[in-house]
């Protein structure tokens, strides 16, 4: 039975999968769940706090998108790139990315993703974006993307040299950076400041793009 | 040579660490990093947790930080036996431990953590609480909590049969929101008082919650 996952295209969370999905290359039939239909009940029997997206793999169901990801890497070994350290890279290894996937999880996807609820969400529900808080929470992105480059500047991804789903998991937020108005890696000044999380993020999207 | 913590011993994120420590019979030696005093910032402490906040850990020579993944690390370190963290073999419970964990992450750690700011930081600095927001934050949490209930009307733990670090994860802003904001959370849910009344009794809890 192939893999269904329930979402829309249109969700960040949905597209984190798709983009797991494609790179392990691994069959999938995405079901579409509308816009305002989450909390129908034969959805909130699977994901209980109303929200997509999530999968049925053959009967097994699983939500978050980020522990559907981590499922499909141990389930699918064989397809597409690894994306995640091999047992015999040892323990280190496993909790430098481990710290990776945590600093996208705390440091990057809370404060980006009230920026573009701000700037992308608000208007398409016909309200008005609150700048006093997108100016806050801009501020306290820059003091986050100078942590990235202090990483960034040291390894050519997050947990390393090699890319894993920690650099990946960014991807469908940093693809919005530019319809969102969050210029930190298109304004040259902006950019001097974190040169390496510019090449990182430039990079990441294009390997986004290259998946859609 | 001891495992060291780069933390303040109040810190919601040092004390998830130091219980981590209690649980597994980890010895372990506080190294004080002051917040009051900016200490966080310094260039110094910069270089071990580049994102200026605490904690950072030392374990003979390998640092990292994010508490949850050195809590990760020290059960792969440590935890000969331990059933913390799942066997990464069993698929099926590993998926359903990170899909518990990733829960903590997406739905009680914000609301909890900022619930906590207003109501027991700021009277601390003699900053005015902010009504509005309280309210909105107060719901949020309760709806989360609402989910909790029925997750745990039907399994002993989070993440399944079996208590894991996920459960763990919410001590500090439980404990904090019960015993310091003096809310109220838990009477009016049976099984979520169930849950946090065990994993709050134990001893490695007990050990730590006033400061690591």
């Amino acid at each position: 039975m192939t893999l269904k996952l329930y979402g829309r295209l249109q969700s960040t969370n949905t597209q984190r999968v798709i983009l797991i999905l494609k790179e392990k290359k691994i069959p999938y039939e995405l079901v579409e769940v509308e816009f305002g239909q989450n909390n129908q009940p034969e959805r909130l029997q699977f994901q209980p706090f109303a929200e997509i997206p999530y999968i049925d793999d053959d009967g097994f169901i699983l939500y978050e998108s980020r522990a559907i990801a981590r499922y499909l890497v141990a389930a699918y070994p064989e397809h597409g790139p690894t994306l995640v350290p091999p047992p015999s890279a040892g323990l280190r290894a496993q909790a430098l990315f481990e710290q990776a996937l945590s600093v996208e999880a705390f440091n990057f996807y809370p404060t980006v993703s009230s920026i573009l609820m701000e700037r992308l969400f608000k208007p398409f529900i016909g309200q008005t974006p609150d700048e006093a808080e997108i100016a806050t929470l801009t501020e306290k992105l820059d003091a986050r993307l100078a942590g990235y480059e202090r990483v960034l500047s040291k390894s050519k991804y997050l947990a390393g040299d090699e890319v894993t789903l920690a650099d990946l998991f960014h991807i469908p937020l940093l693809t919005l950076f530019g319809l969102g108005q969050i210029d930190d890696f298109t304004n040259d000044e902006k950019v001097k400041k974190w040169p390496s999380v510019a090449r990182w993020a430039n990079e990441l999207v294009q390997r986004g793009s290259v998946q859609a | 040579m001891p495992f060291k913590i780069y933390g303040f011993p109040p810190s919601t994120c040092t004390r998830r660490v130091a219980l981590v420590c209690k649980e597994l019979n980890v010895p372990y030696e506080l190294i004080p990093v002051s917040i009051p005093k900016g200490e966080h910032k310094a260039p110094e402490y910069l270089k071990r947790q580049p994102f200026g906040v605490v904690p950072a850990i030392d374990d003979d020579g390998f640092t990292m930080f994010e508490s949850r993944p050195v809590a990760r690390y020290l059960v792969a370190k440590y935890g000969k036996g331990s059933t913390l963290v799942p066997d990464p073999k069993d698929i099926i419970a590993t998926a359903k431990f990170e899909q518990a964990v990733s829960v903590e992450n997406n739905h009680f750690d914000e609301p909890a953590g900022e619930l906590f700011l207003q109501l027991v930081i700021k009277p601390m600095r003699g900053l005015p609480k902010d009504e509005e927001r309280v309210k909105t934050l107060l719901a949020t949490l309760n709806s989360k909590l609402d989910v909790y209930e029925m997750v745990l009307a039907k399994q002993p733990y989070l993440g399944g049969d079996i208590l894991t670090l996920a459960d763990l994860f919410h001590l500090p802003w439980l404990y904090g929101l019960t015993e310091k904001a003096k809310l109220d959370l838990v009477t009016s849910r049976p099984n979520v008082a169930r849950w946090y009344q065990e994993i709050s009794s134990r001893p490695a809890w007990q050990a730590v919650k006033d400061g690591a």
